[in-house]
């Protein structure tokens, strides 16, 4: 048996672009064919404080074009926001804004 | 579906709203909201009925693992939300009196939650899609009740939305 101390492999940190502060997320909401449309309204004015036109024009986008993004952020606000936007029952999704 | 008053059957009184619901209507929230306390308390990570209570978050191929941390993370955070919120829904359910109960702010935005949840289950149960018409279902359908019944919680969540923003 070797006395000599073995080689430390030291695990170098592998480059998370999720974890980069400046990497932008984006949040979505889904059209769904169960959730009300005044019900969607009524919880992005509750959840982001946007004024009725501002959440019925995102409803109606979601109802439409079958998604709308809704906010944006870094990823612990994205995915406060999709948990907050789960609570309520919405089907929210976030990815990294690659536009 | 139950005849209606013309009395909205949930409406605004200063920073209260009251429930113009007669015992029934009210056991058969009460119930609802049981079943859905239990189906959270018990859940069955094959349970498709829970589908859209704990959606996925990341969406996207290669965020995976992201997403399996979410649903580590947060899957409890959620159901302790909805269990909190179904308390607060009791609560005043339960002090009703007569024909009449009464929601703080705070009890009524736990109820439209509550209410909203139990329609994601039964919807998701019933298969709903965007062309979901009452008219369409036959009174002799097996689920002829479950879809009156989802009608009825939308038709009362649409009332508890015009509530709130009154």
């Amino acid at each position: 048996m070797s006395i000599a101390p073995a080689p430390i492999v030291v695990d170098r940190p592998e480059q998370d672009e999720s974890v980069l502060p400046d990497t932008p997320w984006i949040v979505l909401v889904w059209n769904d064919p169960i959730n009300l449309m005044s019900y969607v309204t009524f919880v992005f004015q509750k959840l982001f404080g946007y004024s009725i036109e501002k959440a019925t024009e995102l409803m109606l986008d979601v109802h439409e074009k079958g998604r709308a993004v809704v906010s944006n952020g870094t990823r612990e606000k994205a995915e406060l926001d999709v948990f907050r936007l789960h609570e309520h029952g919405l089907w929210a999704t976030m990815q990294r804004d690659d536009a | 579906m139950m005849a209606r008053k013309v009395r909205p059957p949930i409406e605004r009184v200063g920073t209260t709203f009251r429930f113009n619901l007669d015992h029934e209507e009210r056991d058969m929230i009460h119930r609802l909201m049981g079943e859905m306390r239990a189906l959270l308390q018990d859940p069955d990570d094959d349970d498709g009925r829970l589908r859209r209570i704990f959606p996925t978050a990341y969406h996207q191929a290669g965020d995976q693992e992201l997403d399996d941390e979410y649903q580590r993370l947060m899957r409890e955070e959620i159901m302790a939300s909805r269990l909190k919120g179904l308390d607060a829904v009791d609560e005043f359910m339960l002090a009703a009196t007569g024909d009449r109960a009464t929601a703080t702010e705070a009890q009524m935005m736990a109820f439209l939650q509550a209410l909203n949840g139990v329609r994601l289950v039964l919807g998701t149960m019933l298969d709903i899609t965007e062309d979901h018409d009452l008219g369409d279902v036959d009174d002799d359908h097996p689920l002829a009740g479950e879809y009156n019944l989802y009608d009825f919680l939308s038709w009362m969540l649409d009332w508890s939305i015009r509530a709130v923003q009154s």
